[in-house]
């Protein structure tokens, strides 16, 4: 049930060791759950089932409490992801400037859906309800780097280029 | 200086200091926000190399600041104090900045904004700026936002320090009362009001809240605020902490937003570390921390009690109120929530005082609003106006109107939660009341603009299946209602619609918005229910006619230009073969949808190139030129073998008209096997092709082509054969009739004087001109009126000598109906154009001499969004020795109205839409006895689909020739990335006025084979 909406086979993650889980929570005691949610997202790319168990027990929180909090929310993820997050724009101003065949070009180069990732563990893809980048639509982002008024053509040439260098 | 502030004393010290130091010369100002996405960071990098190079590290400085508001002109950049303004700025432009504007102080136009008449250097110049009123953002893209200092240089918290001067809380709120602010965030509640709650409810502590979960899709107002002034908002909650007695802040913000994260994250530090957040804040006793917390992707997280359950850590979902957050809210305790822009109004309220502050505004809505303007614009980007400013003056006057000149829609405001405004409010003062009563909100400010290529069935499906993901599951409606609804928005987009559909959405609509406890379902179908009101004809046109208006529908169309053609050429078809050099099958496959293959070439109004989709990237395939160079290099007119029936023909036909829709359907029926005999009241075919047409744009040698043609594929024509009654040709045997008698009878004004000699009608006058016998034109004219024809009278009376021609128009050039392309060459050519005149007598003793006119003006829009024109109650009088009455067109329908068959409304003949068939069961009817005056293509669109309907009625399949599969399937390779549009040549406008020869010349060889490859060949996705 925890895997739901993500697909890479569980076989080939690292899960966290129990130390390294200690420590981090040790650093996160009194933070909120939301906040320590996003920071181990941030340490692991994922919330590890073991993490958010050993949360529970530390928090005397319910697990299906920080379930229905963790799945109720679009950026976080259960399983592990890409190393390069593609997140496509899918606002209104990049919608009426074609976002959906920008989508579609995504989906075609990195042969991949929206919410997979590549085998090679390389890319995951994402769509947004908006970036607030309208006036450059249709937008995408690739980690922290905006790319705007994309075609379906320019984003072949950006994704190949990506992680070469450019 | 960075020991923290202990009083207001020191911090008026501090402000003095840093005004006394020693300023850079010339700042660079560069947006480092929202233009990063076009390498802003690299741009500055570049800018400061440069400086650096030139040795002028110490006079010239580069400040990466917030927001410009320019966006489509990303990377913005500032030149200050010359207030140059520089957009579209690459790491390439950095050096030739540094060394000609920066040390030789010259303008580089090519950076400039392109006005009408050059580049504009001065940012105050720039429409875009000139009809803004920037208040609330008045720091934002002039300071560093990352820099305290530069804040407080600019003016920031002094109005903190005013407050904590001994200003008691309660007049604080009284302040903010009497100012009239209402929250930016949507629903437009006062905000004092909303702060004494606050502050009269019982417990401790108190929080305040900055509700920065800008998640409507086209907002980013709040964004740029954080990005650009984050000490603004801080200090707008500061001033509301100490009002409503609250010890801690916490500004919730989108996950979604870095640079927002980051720059407000680094405005708390430092203040903190000034003591301007913390304990006994410049000594005054306030006690007051904000923190940030972050969003995780929820929409439903804007509305105020998800809100707090998120801070809480609980699953965010809202709660009914009462009790409302003010009094039991985060933790349980009193708490108010503002939104970032409500937070940034404060400070200037305090500063300004609140009646300078509400002398902006309407009655009812104070202050400036920020709207983001994006979509089909031209200026997207951040706008600041008074609240009551019109759409006309944003869309149009800020944001420079529609690119690659489509049509306005429509202005969707409020996203999910709003509607669309169509353009018949153009005119409206917008406030929070004025759009409410349309069926709009203000939510927090997000403007897409919509053009005739936005589909609004699509555009309702969106929000709706945004909103239908977002919904949190709570409310039986709004999660099941709105799969529902997204289910039959579907179903409408995928040409599978019935028309109870459209009730079905609207009770569906009104039940989820009774029923839904927060704001985000009884908001949902607002998208919906407003596109219904104002569109129920684009639902329609996907129901019946399984037809998307805007071309954008997949399912509904097969490439945008195809779908855009009424005709539905296969145009990437066509194109591809001209490019592979096959033009006599190019030319097949056009005469499978339009067998006037050379008029089209020459006189089409293509609105397949309005929706190009090369047209995206830098300008449309040039089609028209495409299709003209395709019958000039091929002039056979004989039917190929694979189109012409061989078989014997059965079911007789009579087309009555030999206009392009009259002839279409006599085409496509002998195509079919019909036996179709045309019949045409003039002594010459080709109706209004041969003479209303003018020949400099249509030489008959074109249509006389495209008649052998279509006389070759098995239609008899009879001309001078003028058809009296329905009857007489069912008595003569016809199975099926197709009225297509276009609308040859000029409509006069009912003027004074109109029957003097010297007044013509537009049609009578080109069609005596095109058969000859009117051959010279002396002396002065007038042409009356703003439509093609008026155009074609004003161009060929230049030509028959008269001098000067002036068109009188009631509205201005951009209302004018006729095509732009036209107007432009007509007023290069010679022709004067007088807008804004009435004409109400034509005068003259014997003979006309003059027109006696009301001088008008441009009032409210009309239903269809043009500018009505009211009089101002001045006259003129302008002399002439001609006039030419070009105000409309009707059709002669005497011979059918006495059969009382048919159904005509205001001149017209009423016809199905698809099959064309009027009120009796064997008549047809298309093109402009139908329509109006339409366009060529219109025209021979209705005689195609009425020739399939009659075929149908007569017992065939009614089926067209197939149009795919003959050209390679090979997209263009990259090198047709580069190329530019191709331009044929043209006749020098002196030379035109002499002559009837066509203006326009064909493409080479070589540009042809240019052109065609610059297709995209969208039809192989």
């Amino acid at each position: 049930m925890t895997q739901s909406h993500d697909t890479t086979p569980a076989s080939e993650i690292p899960e966290p060791t129990p130390e390294q889980i200690g420590s981090l929570l040790d650093e996160l005691a009194g933070v909120e759950l939301m906040g320590m949610l996003q920071s181990v997202q941030q340490r692991w790319g994922y919330l590890p089932a073991p993490v958010l168990r050993e949360i529970a027990r530390r928090t005397r929180t319910p697990l299906s409490r920080i379930y229905g909090v963790v799945s109720f929310y679009a950026n976080f993820h259960t399983a592990p992801r890409g190393r390069h997050t593609v997140r496509a724009c899918r606002g209104t101003a990049c919608h009426v400037r074609g976002a959906t065949k920008v989508l579609s070009a995504i989906e075609r180069t990195l042969g991949i859906t929206e919410g997979q990732s590549t085998p090679d563990l390389e890319f995951c893809l994402e769509t947004v309800a908006c970036l607030g980048t309208c006036f450059l639509g249709p937008v995408m982002m690739i980690d922290g780097e905006y790319f705007g008024n994309l075609t379906p053509e320019s984003v072949q040439t950006i994704l190949a280029n990506y992680g070469t260098g450019e | 200086m960075t020991a923290p502030l202990k009083t207001i004393d020191d911090l008026q010290r501090l402000r003095d200091d840093l005004a006394a130091r020693p300023a850079a010369e010339m700042d660079i100002r560069v947006c480092s926000t929202g233009c990063r996405a076009r390498g802003a960071l690299r741009v500055c990098q570049a800018l400061e190399d440069a400086i650096a190079e030139a040795g002028l590290g110490e006079t010239v400085r580069v400040v990466r600041t917030g927001c410009l508001g320019m966006c489509a002109g990303a990377v913005a950049v500032a030149v200050q104090p010359a207030g140059l303004f520089y957009r579209g700025v690459t790491v390439g432009d950095a050096a030739e900045i540094v060394e000609r504007t920066v040390r030789r102080g010259e303008v580089l136009d090519r950076l400039c904004w392109q006005g009408a008449d050059g580049p504009v250097p001065h940012r105050e110049d720039i429409p875009f700026y000139r009809h803004q009123d920037r208040r609330v953002l008045a720091n934002c893209g002039r300071i560093d936002p990352t820099s305290l200092d530069d804040a407080l240089q600019a003016g920031a918290y002094a109005s903190l320090a005013t407050v904590l001067s001994g200003m008691p809380p309660e007049d604080v709120i009284e302040q903010v009362t009497a100012s009239g602010l209402r929250g930016r965030g949507g629903a437009g509640f006062p905000t004092g009001r909303k702060w004494q709650l606050a502050r009269a409810a019982a417990g401790e502590p108190k929080y305040v809240i900055c509700n920065a979960d800008e998640g409507d899709p086209g907002a980013f107002m709040d964004r740029a605020l954080l990005e650009g002034d984050p000490h603004l908002v801080i200090e707008g909650m500061l001033i509301g902490a100490y009002a409503i007695g609250a010890a801690r802040g916490t500004i919730y913000v989108r996950a979604e937003y870095p640079i927002a994260i980051e720059h407000t994250a680094a405005a708390l530090a430092q203040a903190r570390q000034r003591g301007l957040l913390g304990e006994d804040i410049l000594g005054s006793g306030l006690d007051f921390e904000i923190e940030i917390r972050q969003g995780a992707g929820s929409f439903v997280c804007g509305e105020e009690t998800s809100l707090i359950a998120s801070i809480e850590g609980r699953r965010p979902m809202p709660r009914s109120r009462p009790p409302f957050p003010a009094v039991e809210g985060l933790y349980g305790k009193p708490t108010n929530i503002n939104n970032v822009e409500t937070w940034a109004n404060v400070p200037r309220i305090i500063a300004a005082g609140p009646d300078a502050y509400a002398a902006v505004g309407t009655k009812r809505s104070k202050g400036t609003k920020i709207f983001a303007l994006a979509g089909k614009v031209a200026n997207t980007g951040l706008v600041e106006v008074p609240m009551g400013a019109t759409l006309r003056e944003i869309v149009f006057d800020i944001g420079g109107g529609i690119p690659r000149g489509r049509k306005f829609k429509a202005v969707q405001m409020g996203g999910p939660s709003g509607g669309c405004v169509p353009a018949q409010y153009l005119d409206r003062p917008i406030d929070y009341d004025s759009l409410r009563e349309i069926g709009a909100i203000m939510g927090s400010g997000g403007l897409i603009v919509m053009d005739e290529a936005t589909c609004m069935v699509d555009i309702a499906r969106f929000f709706t299946e945004f909103v239908q993901a977002e919904s949190c599951g709570k409310c039986v409606p709004c999660r099941v209602g709105t799969r529902r609804m997204l289910e039959i928005l579907t179903r409408i987009t995928n040409g599978q619609g019935e028309l109870e559909d459209i009730d079905r959405l609207v009770a569906l609509g009104e039940m989820i918005r009774d029923a839904s406890l927060c704001g985000l379902g009884q908001t949902a179908p607002n998208p919906v229910l407003s596109t219904i009101r104002f569109f129920r004809h684009e639902y329609e046109a996907h129901i019946v006619e399984k037809r998307c208006p805007a071309h954008s529908c997949e399912a509904l169309i097969t490439t945008t230009c195809s779908s855009a053609c009424p005709a539905h050429v296969n145009i990437p078809e066509y194109v591809a073969l001209i490019s592979e050099g096959r033009l006599a099958e190019a030319l097949d496959v056009i005469r499978r949808r339009n067998p006037f293959a050379s008029v089209c070439g020459r006189a089409c109004d293509h609105p397949c190139e309005r929706f190009c989709r090369r047209g995206d990237i830098d300008e449309p395939v040039g089609i028209r030129n495409l299709k003209r160079f395709a019958t000039e290099q091929v002039t056979d007119t004989t039917v190929s073998p694979a189109l012409r029936w061989h078989g014997p023909r059965s079911g007789k036909v009579a087309v009555i008209g030999s206009g392009p829709a009259g002839l279409s359907a006599g085409y496509f029926l002998a195509l079919m096997g019909r036996e179709v005999t045309v019949f045409e009241a003039m002594d010459v075919a080709g109706g209004v092709l041969r003479v209303g047409i003018p020949d400099y744009r249509l030489p008959r040698e074109a249509v006389a082509r495209d008649i052998d043609y279509i006389r070759d594929a098995g239609v008899e024509i009879r001309t001078g054969r003028k058809i009296e009654s329905l009857q007489e040709l069912r008595h003569a045997g016809f199975d099926a009739i197709f009225v297509a008698v276009g609308a040859h009878k000029g409509m006069t004004p009912g003027l004074e004087g109109e029957d003097l000699p010297g007044v013509w009608d537009a049609l009578r006058f080109l069609r005596e001109v095109s058969t000859g016998l009117l051959t010279e034109m002396a002396g002065a004219a007038v042409v009356i009126g703003g439509g093609n024809a008026a155009i074609d009278a004003a161009r060929t009376a230049l030509r028959l000598g008269a001098e000067p021609v002036t068109i009188l128009y009631r509205r201005t050039r951009q209302e004018m109906p006729a095509l732009p392309q036209e107007i432009e060459e007509a007023i290069m050519e010679g022709v004067r154009l007088h807008p804004l005149v009435a004409p109400i007598e034509i005068l003259g003793e014997g003979r006309v001499s003059a027109v006696r006119c009301a001088l008008m003006k441009l009032g409210p829009a009309d239903e269809g969004g043009r500018r009505r024109p009211v009089p101002t109650g001045a006259e003129e009088v302008v002399r002439t020795d001609h006039v030419i009455l070009a105000i409309g067109q009707a059709s002669e329908l005497d011979f059918v109205t006495p059969d009382g068959e048919l159904v005509i409304t205001r001149g017209r003949i009423e016809t199905h839409p698809v099959t064309q068939r009027s009120g009796a069961s064997d008549v047809f009817a298309g093109g402009d006895v139908v329509t109006g005056p339409a366009t060529i293509v219109q025209a021979v669109a209705a005689g195609q689909r009425a020739a399939q309907a009659i075929d149908r009625f007569l017992g065939g399949k009614g089926e067209l020739p197939i149009t795919a599969g003959f050209a390679s399937r090979r997209k263009p390779d990259e090198s047709a990335a580069e190329l530019p549009r191709q331009h044929p040549e043209a006749i020098p406008p002196q030379r035109r006025r002499q002559s009837f020869e066509e203006v326009l010349k064909e493409y080479t060889v070589e540009a042809a084979r240019c052109e065609a490859r610059r297709c995209l060949r969208c039809d192989l996705e």
